[in-house]
């Protein structure tokens, strides 16, 4: 055998046991990564489809909490909102008028996650519950209500809880209420009418948060979502019959340009210059020591804790006007979810 | 040339190529079986795992929509709670004394199993607390004839959807004479579900997890538990205990449950496949 021959064998021999070392290692790697996979896998599916349900569940809790948190006025039927991960479809029932001023609704929250990646997606939770739309959340208890110490109608102005409204209004004029309230003392060198005139809320801060009910700290959010804020609207271009909710975050001294219909809030301090006039209602964190605007409607003030003024006094009309308070407090309808009613459907 | 290489192998060269093939034949094949062995230990593993998962997520689907006052029996491994089935609200009232109510439930009886309604509670809006009462269906069905049309004459919306108005009766005997349920109100029809942890009937040699419907018999539905599962509570606080005397049930505010799955190995020999599992759910049982 020559030289070259015997190294030619040699080199196919070390080739071919090399081979089958490799195919060997292969062959094992091969089996640990597959029977490795098969575990991580498995895992993987079932956390991941377990993460979906609870993402979906999720979804349906959030969903159900912002419709109830974001319906202002009318209650839509449905709205999808799209999420991160997937969407939640939320649809609305009336299911009963428990009294004049408050319907019951059930509201019902599909969460739904998809993912094609996963065996049984999507995954879908679906949750219920029921609220109280509040028709009228501003309760018509006087023309003023002013959470201070003295009030007074000045000389020559008309603050009356008499229904001015009259044949304007579709029910026709409206039983009278009180002319104004305030904690000490009402007196009225002007024209204070209503029944009766006036009242007297001695309870301070916490009688006039628990009689008027409404939750400031909810209207007054900045996140809170109105028609309008910080600046007036084009009145030209709404609806004649529209009561828009408009909010003033901070202080409002109201010119004409925010002469105007509707729900004004105003989280500060607010004061009018005439011959500024608002058509509906007025909620306000604390008011003016002199306020010289018009109201045909309601002026509620005093929800803040800051009570720089112990006494305050009209020099403009403040004038209960029924049926613009009625389409104001319609505006101002909002869902109200019942304590311990959430549960899953299906 | 030519001679050299058409040569037969020598007898030395074929023993030696007779181990050598041997050899790797055994080396692969004792790592086939072997990878074999470890890819079905994994298969059971996995199972284990799912067995877990999935008895704890059954209980943890009926706890969490468990209402105030849900929870009535804690134990160490039992433990009974109530849930809702449906929740209505009452938009009508007909017959004598307005006795019968029209309830709205969303998706009507059928999207409900009654068969599965142990009672009927009636929820006080002043605090959110629940009224519970134990009831058959079949008494206090009272069928759907006018449901949706009283329901409407009350500001209901019933359009395509008639069939999610149905009538209940005899409330005032379920609960008292003073409490037929009012327009407005809710009423919550209930399940009562019992859940125990004890020897399995289908092998002997573990736990299971059972699930007890009121008024029907437990149904295995989770084998292979090992002796260490059982149920844990907190009232309030940080620390959970293994049993709550009835008079403190109504302060659980969340439950652990604890359910370590074991299954034997196949080989007899082997270790044990386990899988230590537990999880927590927060409850609205307690104010």
């Amino acid at each position: 055998m020559s030289s070259v021959d015997r190294d030619a064998r040699i080199r196919g021999s070390d080739g071919g046991f090399v081979l089958a070392l490799v195919v060997l290692m292969l062959f094992a790697i091969s089996m640990a990564g597959g029977a490795g996979y098969l575990v991580v896998s498995a895992e993987k599916r079932m956390a991941r489809f377990s993460t979906q349900g609870e993402e979906a569940m999720a979804l349906a809790r959030g969903g159900l909490h912002r419709f109830a948190s974001e319906q202002l006025g009318v209650v839509v039927d449905s709205v999808v909102y799209a999420f991160g991960g997937g969407e939640a479809r939320v649809s609305a029932r009336r299911v009963a008028a428990v009294d004049a001023g408050t319907d019951m609704y059930f509201i019902r929250s599909e969460g739904i996650v998809v993912d094609p990646l996963v065996a049984g997606s999507p995954a879908r939770r679906v949750v219920g519950a029921y609220a109280y739309h509040r028709k009228r959340p501003v309760p018509l208890h006087a023309a003023v209500v002013l959470n201070v110490e003295d009030f007074e109608v000045y000389s020559s102005t008309d603050v009356t809880g008499d229904d001015i409204g009259g044949s304007e209004c579709p029910g026709g004029t409206a039983p009278s209420i009180t002319g104004a309230i305030a904690r000490e003392d009402v007196q009225a060198s002007g024209s204070l009418g209503g029944s009766p005139p006036s009242e007297l809320w001695p309870g301070g801060r916490a009688q006039f948060l628990s009689e008027i009910g409404l939750r400031w700290d909810v209207l007054s959010d900045p996140s809170f979502p109105v028609d309008f804020e910080d600046v007036p609207p084009d009145w030209s271009s709404l609806p004649s019959n529209s009561f828009p909710v408009l909010r003033v975050n901070g202080n409002l001294n109201a010119t004409p340009p925010w002469s105007g219909r509707g729900v004004l809030i105003v989280t500060g301090q607010f004061d009018a210059v005439p011959p500024f006039i608002w058509s509906g209602i007025i909620l306000a964190g604390w008011v003016d020591d002199r306020i010289m605007g018009a109201v045909d409607g309601m002026l509620v003030g005093g929800f803040s804790t800051n009570e720089p003024y112990d006494a305050v006094q009209t020099r403009g009309p403040i004038r209960y006007h029924s049926c613009n308070v009625s389409r104001a407090n319609a505006s101002l309808a909002y869902l109200e979810l019942i304590e311990n009613t959430l549960f899953e459907l299906d | 040339m030519r001679a050299s290489t058409n040569r037969g192998f020598t007898l030395v060269e074929t023993l030696i190529a007779l181990v050598l093939s041997s050899l790797v034949i055994i080396l692969v094949s004792t790592t086939f079986l072997v990878q074999n062995q470890y890819q079905a230990s994994q298969v059971i593993r996995a199972g284990v795992h799912d067995n877990a998962r999935s008895a704890t997520d059954l209980v943890v689907s009926e706890l969490r929509s468990s209402m105030r006052d849900g929870v009535i029996l804690a134990g160490n491994r039992t433990l009974t709670v109530r849930s809702p089935v449906a929740l209505a609200t009452v938009c009508g009232r007909s017959g004598f004394l307005g006795t019968v109510v029209d309830l709205h439930i969303d998706g009507g009886l059928a999207g409900i199993e009654t068969g599965e309604i142990a009672g009927a509670a009636l929820h006080d809006s002043s605090d959110g607390d629940w009224w519970y009462e134990r009831v058959d269906w079949s008494f206090i069905d009272g069928g759907s004839v006018g449901s949706a049309a009283r329901c409407a004459n009350n500001g209901a919306d019933t359009v395509d959807a008639t069939a999610h108005f149905h009538a209940a009766r005899r409330f005032f005997l379920v609960f008292d004479f003073t409490s037929t349920p009012d327009v407005g109100d809710l009423v919550m029809l209930f399940r009562e579900t019992r859940f125990t942890i004890r020897p399995s009937d289908l092998d002997t040699s573990s736990l299971a997890l059972f699930r007890e419907p009121y008024g029907k018999p437990a149904v295995e539905f989770a084998s292979g538990i090992d002796t260490t599962a059982h149920f844990q509570y907190r009232l309030g606080g940080t620390s959970y205990q293994d049993t709550v005397v009835t008079a403190s049930v109504g302060a659980i505010d969340a439950v652990r449950i604890v359910l370590n799955a074991r299954r034997r190995s196949e080989s007899g020999t082997g270790q044990d496949v386990t899988f230590g599992w537990a999880t927590n759910r927060h409850l609205r049982n307690a104010p």
